[in-house]
């Protein structure tokens, strides 16, 4: 919305949107000076940070996990040692840091079923429970003929990991070059975001025709469903944190999250990862 | 107007026919529509089971073919001694010989031929008119995380997949058939990898779409997971789950059909579909867990029947117009000489009897009502003929009344003060007959200067008979009484007089006294007749003592007896008829002698004009409106010395 309202063009920016593709994921693009800033879940970032990609946080648009364990009701999962012995469905293509973190925490043996993008394999019976986003799987599932009353879910920030997601990076290098230009980036964004928030049918037509003209299947009402979410995700626990800027202790929370599981082994203080550029 | 109706015959018939008519027509209309209603929803819903049961067949024929071929290569390839170069041409072999296989892949677990490396998939697929095979594995489409051959790897069977776009391939919409295959080692049964055969659903569909049901009518079909595979309007398929859809055009009914179609059920249902009650039957195609839908708009459903039943409503209402209009036109013409008769009837009214009636042909209830009134009208011509001669034998027997009325009114003394010289008596006396000519009477007359005689009397009925009997007993009282000063004696001869000859034995209740003007005794005789009042100047006036002696005129050889008494100075005397007395109300209430007595003590201080003057009033005050029933007649005296 930011782009299609032209704030960035307010801001005197110039801002071309790349979507990753499957060869060439966004953490590349950035370490390859072909993209200025990415859009990265923390566990992501702070992981391509201790494999040595220099980036830094200059926003982060999520402040809460989005993150479950979804169950069939018939499957009696109500909590996470209940998942003990079952299959569960996660997306082999990463974010499986903190859910796998949680289940070794916790002591139970699980057999992960490393799954593409589906829910099929779920829906089918295949698996007794996938992890699944709040705002994007969890919607196609109830999509698919399941009533809410029919499933468990298992949220993972009931249990202590409460791990924000998306954010903006940037290489340090381009921060200290463009310090400005990502400020009014970062700030034209945010408003982008504020935009989308009070003008929820504008933003549904907007992505619908943008997502037509890609020829990616998708419906409105999941859309919206996503939308609401997002945008609920995107408040602060607490009111003294600005919106779009992260929290310390959720970084550090997931931090220690990642060295506990040996995902990461350097220790990166805070104020080397992020870096504020919304004014207070 | 609505007088106008009730006083026209012919509108009143006509409006009561309508009413009927109409009646009948909704009646009719009713019982139509309703039975062509259930006729035609039962037709609809027959024809759509019928095309969607016949739909499903024929999807399920290649549906079902796709598995026995399947089933087949299954067979053969864990029977066969695989080996990779076999198995890539045993892919170009399944789609050249099965021309309804768009694709087939052989897809192995991750290095199962070490010779080929971490992937080995051959895949032979139709490019145009060539088979093309290639190797689709490789670190950028890893197909062991694929939905074709993960899920019945971990499933352990057969497995439909999701319909998907094949762009870039044959552009259709294509299902992936895929099953599982096993070697055997001495472990047992392990797992090798995954059939897959691609079915292009072109043909599907096509199929689906050429449904037509009605108007708008269409079929659509959901995969096993609620995805829209076919519907009319494109922008749904493969973008919209069933549930997505419920939940866009907020209808949570779709919501439960669609669960119930996941379910396998078979179903007929109504339910709101946008702005439309839509009629829905679904079934399911029991190979693919797909489900088919054909829906059908109700309103489509009726509408042949709403125009049929719109034509219907405007013939019957054109024909209950002319149906008004000829019933109209008969009616009148039926009762026109009705209008003739009526204005007869006036004409006769007026006095002219020998009006012309219509003529009338018809042997019908107007012919008989015709003659009718013929008949009244000579009937009427002899009446008043008869009437005319009646009314002037009336007139003459009036007139004679009103003379003898005349005669009698003159027969009995009329000038009041009577005496002026005579100072010791003053007297006023009213007669006022009930018919023309009464049976009441009364006289006064000095016998000498110190007696005075007066009577009162009444006869036996009314009218011309009563009069003449009081004339002839008034001319015996004035012949006798001069000679006499015994009212016995009067009386007695007054009876034989009377008695003698009364073949039609009339009498007459009699009273006769006799005031001796010096001393004021009175010498009286009650022939029968309502007791004289006496009204004292110092006291309250009192009935004198009744004698019961018979009315005069009965029995010649009766012998009456006379009475005496004292009149104190200034006592009144009141003689009257039962005329007053027994005067009746509407109510058939008599005045009554206590309200006589009662008028009398209120006006007890008149002179006897006064006292006679408000008992009259008193009297019309009782009786009212009601007609005066006997003659009113009283004599009162005052006896002053």
């Amino acid at each position: 919305m930011a782009q299609k309202m032209g704030f960035y063009e307010q801001e005197n920016l110039v801002v071309n949107i790349e979507h990753p593709s499957a060869s060439i994921n966004a953490t590349t693009k950035l370490a390859d000076h072909e993209a200025d800033v990415i859009s990265l879940f923390l566990v992501t970032a702070i992981t391509a940070r201790d494999q040595g990609v220099n980036l830094v946080n200059i926003g982060q648009t999520s402040q809460q996990s989005a993150l479950l364990f979804i169950t069939k009701k018939e499957h009696n999962i109500k909590t996470i040692s209940d998942l003990n012995g079952k299959k569960i469905g996660i997306w082999k293509s990463g974010f499986d840091e903190i859910p796998k973190a949680l289940i070794d925490n916790n002591n139970c043996s699980v057999e992960w079923v490393p799954i593409l993008s589906t829910v099929n394999l779920f829906l089918i019976g295949g698996i007794d429970a996938m992890t699944v986003m709040w705002y994007n799987e969890y919607d196609v599932i109830v999509n698919s003929g399941f009533d809410p009353n029919e499933l468990n879910p298992v949220f993972i920030s009931d249990y202590g990991y409460n791990v924000p997601e998306d954010g903006l990076y940037c290489l340090n290098e381009t921060l200290q070059t463009k310090k400005e230009t990502l400020k009014r980036f970062v700030k034209a964004s945010m408003k982008g975001w504020d935009y989308a928030a009070l003008h929820r049918e504008e933003t549904l037509d907007t992505v619908m025709a943008l997502m037509k003209r890609k020829h990616i299947p998708s419906n409105r009402s999941h859309q919206a469903w996503m939308l609401d979410r997002i945008i609920e995700l995107q408040v602060p626990d607490e009111k003294s944190t600005i919106k779009g800027e992260l929290v310390e202790k959720d970084y550090k929370l997931t931090q220690q999250i990642l060295l506990n599981g040996n995902y990461i082994k350097t220790k990166i203080p805070f104020s080397d990862f992020h870096t504020p550029l919304l004014l207070k | 107007m609505i007088l106008n109706l009730k006083k026209s015959l012919s509108t009143r018939i006509v409006v009561n026919i309508l009413l009927f008519c109409i009646l009948l027509f909704v009646i009719c209309l009713g019982t139509f529509y309703l039975f062509s209603k259930r006729t035609i929803e039962k037709k609809t819903t027959d024809y759509a089971i019928e095309i969607s049961k016949n739909t499903v067949l024929e999807a399920e024929k290649i549906l079902s073919n796709t598995e026995v071929i399947s089933k087949n290569y299954i067979w053969l390839l864990e029977k066969m001694n695989m080996q990779p170069d076999s198995i890539s041409n045993l892919t170009r072999t399944i789609v050249a010989n099965n021309p309804t296989i768009q694709g087939c892949a052989i897809a192995f677990e991750p290095n199962f031929f070490p010779q080929k490396g971490y992937y080995f998939s051959p895949y032979s697929c139709h490019i145009g008119d060539s088979i093309v095979t290639h190797q689709i594995g490789n670190p950028e489409y890893e197909y062991f995380y694929m939905d074709w051959f993960q899920i019945p790897k971990f499933i352990r069977s057969s497995y439909w997949t999701e319909p998907y776009y094949d762009e870039g391939g044959s552009n259709n919409i294509i299902a992936t058939f895929s099953t599982p295959f096993y070697t055997t080692s001495e472990a047992g049964k392990v797992f090798a990898g995954i059939l897959t055969l691609d079915l292009s659903l072109e043909w599907f569909t096509e199929m689906i779409s050429s449904v037509k049901i009605l108007q708008s009518g269409f079929a659509s079909v959901i995969s096993q997971h609620g995805t829209i595979v076919s519907h009319p309007d494109s922008e749904l398929i493969m973008h919209q789950t069933i549930f997505t859809y419920a939940k866009e055009i907020k209808s949570p009914d779709l919501r439960t059909i669609g669960r119930d179609m996941l379910a396998g059920n078979s179903n007929f249902v109504s339910a709101q579909l946008r702005d439309r009650q839509m009629h829905l039957f679904y079934t399911p195609l029991p190979t693919s867990k797909w489900s088919l839908i054909v829906a059908f708009p109700e309103k489509e459903m009726y509408a042949s029947l709403k125009s049929t039943t719109f034509i219907l409503i405007a013939l019957t209402l054109f024909g209950l117009g002319l149906l008004i209009f000829l019933v109209q036109k008969i009616v009148r013409r039926q009762i026109a000489p009705l209008r003739v008769i009526a204005a007869s009837a006036k004409e006769v009214a007026k006095g002219n009897f020998s009006t012309r009636l219509p003529e009338i042909k018809t042997e019908d209830e107007m012919r008989h009502l015709r003659d009718s009134f013929c008949y009244m009208q000579k009937q009427l011509t002899v009446y008043i003929e008869d009437l005319k001669n009646t009314t002037s034998a009336k007139e003459k027997i009036e007139s004679e009344l009103r003379i003898a009325r005349e005669i009698q009114m003159g027969m009995i003394p009329k000038i009041f003060p009577p005496f002026p010289d005579t100072p010791q008596i003053d007297l006023y006396a009213m007669l006022q007959p009930a018919k023309e000519v009464g049976g009441d009477l009364y006289d006064f007359f000095l016998i000498d200067n110190d007696h005075m005689c007066f009577a009162i009397g009444d006869v036996s009925g009314k009218g011309v008979p009563a009069s003449l009997f009081m004339a002839v007993t008034r001319t015996l009282l004035r012949s006798t009484a001069p000679k006499q000063l015994s009212t016995a004696n009067i009386v007695n001869t007054l009876n034989r007089s009377l008695a003698a000859g009364n073949e039609s034995s009339m009498f007459v209740t009699f009273f006769l006294g006799i005031i001796n003007l010096k001393t004021g005794i009175l010498t009286y005789t009650n022939a029968g007749h309502n007791p004289p009042i006496i009204i004292h100047s110092d006291a309250e006036p009192e009935f004198f003592e009744t004698t019961d002696q018979i009315p005069i005129g009965l029995f010649d050889s009766y012998i009456y007896r006379q009475s005496k008494r004292e009149i104190h100075a200034m006592d009144k005397l009141l003689l009257y008829t039962d005329g007053i007395t027994e005067a009746e109300n509407a109510e058939k209430a008599l005045y009554s002698d206590h309200r006589l007595m009662q008028c009398i003590a209120k006006n007890k201080q008149h002179h006897p004009r006064g006292i006679i003057e408000a008992i009259t009033e008193d009297v019309k005050l009782h009786v009212g409106h009601n007609e005066q029933s006997d003659d009113l007649t009283m004599l009162s005296l005052i006896y002053q010395v």
